[in-house]
């Protein structure tokens, strides 16, 4: 249960549940046509939601079923930071040294603290919690703080969205304290006091914070243990000193503080932004090369790539996997498509066709999905087919999906589209076009009916041999049929030419296109078929 | 006639000689002489064609073209909405855009595909074929088996589609799935179409088509 937050897992889509959206719709009670105090510039009330989560260290690492405990190098000496609830049990705590708590509990699993894991599942947090709220803030390294008065009458008001968070939380494995307050630092150090306090008005504020142990505030341990051997614990005797002696004593900075978790000043703070690329990574525990078993830990990552995607209303059309080996560099594997897309399962088909033909020189130990530039997605409702049931229907796929399956295996440049240029030199009358491009421009330019051109075209005019002076094919004569048809210039680059094109026609009876190059020297050449 | 007799005498095992009515319409060939002997009244669509030739470039393109052309303007299959694709697979020389459009062929929905062996060229093929958005799938197959040609088959049958594959003459001893089976000779006075196999009607030898 406390497999904690992997960093790729983004669970559900941000998008509210339908049943809590359901829910808020009958309490919504119909609103003034004129609302008077609009008219009034009123502050805007706003709302803090503060998760704390103490064991984040802990809960960060990859915990097993045993025994675990967080240790953290201080003065030189492991010490135990955190343990868990089963470590305790055995007599593990905080601040032991690390051989200390292994005389205790031989089978403790000890782990070193990685504060880039910790950010790392902090930030994945914080993509979740953006469900809930448009306003999300990474505030410390273990707060988040949501702005959640606009998220009340949506979730159906502040006891259900508390319920659905803290469900959440427990879900993902962690032990969060929470607290509501109008200002941000109200919220966090309420929290962070472990009191469950849901303080909607400014006017309560006051009241709530003033019993709060200086402990809680997070400062400075030398300042805590002055201001404590002051005889001040609380918050409200900090309030009761005088302001300009806590200012010249301990700092403007404190007051300040205290100033804005009362709300007295403004206290602005910067939204996270979930990253617009999908990055992540899924680490094995032993090296796996069991393809099949691949292809699914590819697919679960393509789903939560998926939801990635969808929580953002964005498509990408290219892809990365790479498969880490112990030894050696990764193997990459680059997938494109043709529209933006975000299916997981339009990806695994792509993925499959890649994946028979990739070889992979060891197992793997981690793999990795990049993707590419994300773009904005046409929203897509999903057709109404009555006709389903018709059987004579066969299912058609659209020439894309198709393009995008053989371009998977076989390679961009083997598949394309041809279009036509406005070109008298024939090898540069037409040009390769990607199928993906705008299929309507091909059609402007027409060929002139009376242009006799062949239906097979060589890749270079092929030399003919010559007996005295006439051309040969396939050791025969051939016979000129039409012609001739002079073909000239091409002075603005290199490729300038001067020939004349005739209709012949061999002793096999098959047509040929040939020329004469009018410049030395001249000879003859094959340069289609009419087949 | 009881239904048990009708649905005996639909087996393709058995040959009811000429006067035989012809449920599946062919696509005409342009070719009059061409669909009289084919069964149907034309190409058989909705199934795999195996032309053999000696040499490309003999005519094979030009015996094609009115059907190709037909399904680049119309919707012939009926349950298309819109013409479907021509997928050029592994073709020996280029297709030559200008030329395949004074013919009358949409060049916007043309794909060409250029595996590079063997066994992409069937794979593509059948991709296509299945697809169902291929109203034809020309491609160049040396090698073609009897498995192979009977999943061509059953691909072009589920994706309404119509498979025609080009091969050797070196293949006309090799066992096939195909509905039908023509060689094309080449010689001064004209193009030689000889009928090997059609499903449904008989051998011929036809001169001068071209």
């Amino acid at each position: 249960m406390r497999r904690a937050w992997k960093s790729p897992v983004i669970a559900r889509d941000a998008a509210p549940t339908p049943r809590a959206a359901q829910q808020a719709l009958p309490f919504v009670e119909p609103a003034p046509l004129v609302e008077p105090l609009l008219l009034v510039p009123a502050r805007v009330q706003r709302l803090w939601f503060c998760v704390w989560l103490p064991g984040l260290p802990l809960e960060a690492s990859r915990s097993s079923d045993s025994a675990a405990a967080v240790i953290e190098e201080q003065q030189g000496i492991h010490r135990v930071l955190l343990a868990d609830p089963k470590a305790q049990a055995a007599g593990v705590m905080a601040g032991q040294s690390a051989n200390a708590a292994l005389a205790l509990l031989p089978t403790l699993q000890l782990e070193e603290r990685s504060l880039p894991r910790e950010q790392q599942t902090l930030e994945a947090l914080a993509t979740w919690l953006e469900r809930f709220s448009s306003f999300v803030c990474i505030a410390d390294r273990d707060v988040l703080l949501l702005e959640i008065a606009g998220s009340l009458r949506l979730f159906g008001g502040l006891r259900e969205l508390r319920k659905e968070i803290s469900k959440g939380l427990r879900q993902h494995g962690f032990d969060a304290s929470l607290a509501i307050a109008p200002t941000p630092l109200g919220a966090t150090w309420l929290a962070r006091a472990g009191r469950r306090a849901c303080i909607r008005d400014q006017q309560n504020l006051q009241s709530a914070l003033r019993h709060l142990p200086i402990r809680s505030l997070n400062w400075p341990e030398g300042l805590c243990a002055t201001l404590i051997g002051m005889g001040v614990t609380t918050i409200g005797d900090c309030l009761r000193l005088p302001r300009e002696g806590f200012v010249r004593r301990f700092g403007a900075e404190h007051m300040l503080a205290l100033d804005r978790a009362l709300g007295l000043l403004p206290d602005p703070r910067n939204s996270w932004r979930a990253p617009e690329r999908f990055c992540a990574d899924h680490e094995m525990p032993e090296e796996q090369s069991d393809r099949e078993r691949l292809i699914n830990i590819c697919y679960e990552l393509l789903l939560s790539h998926e939801q990635f995607l969808l929580a953002r209303q964005l498509g990408t059309q290219r892809l990365c996997f790479s498969f880490f080996h112990l030894k050696g560099p990764a193997t990459e594997l680059r997938l494109g498509c043709a529209q933006a897309d975000r299916s997981a399962k339009r990806w695994l088909e792509l993925l499959r066709i890649r994946f028979d033909q990739l070889v992979l020189p060891q197992p793997v130990i981690a793999i990795r999905l990049r993707s590419g530039v994300t773009q904005a997605l046409r929203a897509e409702s999903s057709r109404l087919n009555f006709h389903d049931s018709n059987e004579g229907q066969t299912r058609r796929y659209s020439i894309t999906q198709l393009a995008e399956r053989l371009i998977a295996r076989i390679g961009e440049q083997s598949v394309h589209s041809v279009g036509l240029v406005a070109e008298h030199r024939p090898q540069h009358a037409w040009r390769v076009q990607s199928l993906f491009s705008d299929w309507a421009s091909s059609t402007l330019t027409e060929v002139r009916r009376h242009w006799r051109r062949p239906l097979w075209m060589l890749p270079e005019p092929a030399l003919l041999p010559a007996h005295s002076g006439y051309p040969l094919h396939q050791g025969g004569p051939i016979r000129l049929l039409d012609g001739p048809e002079r073909l000239e210039t091409g002075w603005w680059d290199e490729e300038g030419i001067s020939r004349d094109y005739y209709t012949a026609v061999n002793p096999a009876g098959m047509r040929l296109w040939v020329f004469r190059n009018r410049r030395r020297p001249s000879s003859w050449y094959l340069h289609g078929y009419f087949g | 006639m009881s239904a048990s007799i009708e649905k005996l005498l639909e087996s393709p095992r058995i040959w009811r000689g000429r006067n035989q009515t012809q449920r599946k319409a062919g696509l005409p060939s342009g070719y009059p002489e061409l669909d009289r002997h084919l069964p149907g009244g034309g190409w058989p669509l909705k199934a795999l064609t195996e032309i053999l030739i000696e040499q490309y470039g003999i005519g094979e393109l030009r015996l094609l073209m009115p059907a190709l052309i037909r399904l680049s303007t119309e919707d012939v299959q009926l349950d298309y909405s819109e013409p479907g694709w021509i997928a050029w697979i592994a073709p020996p020389f280029q297709p030559y855009p200008p030329a395949l459009q004074q013919c009358g062929i949409d060049l916007s929905r043309m794909l060409i595909v250029r595996p590079k062996d063997p066994g992409e060229i069937l794979w593509s093929a059948e991709q296509a074929l299945s697809s169902g958005t291929c109203a034809a799938v020309l491609f160049w197959a040396e090698q073609l088996d009897d498995q192979a040609s009977r999943r061509l088959q059953l691909a072009a049958e589920k994706g309404h589609s119509w498979a025609i594959a080009f091969r050797p003459m070196a293949a006309r001893t090799q066992p096939s799935a195909a509905a039908l089976r023509l060689e094309l000779h080449s010689s001064s006075d004209g193009t030689r179409v000889h009928i090997l196999k059609s499903r449904g009607g008989r051998p011929t030898i036809l001169n001068k088509l071209l």
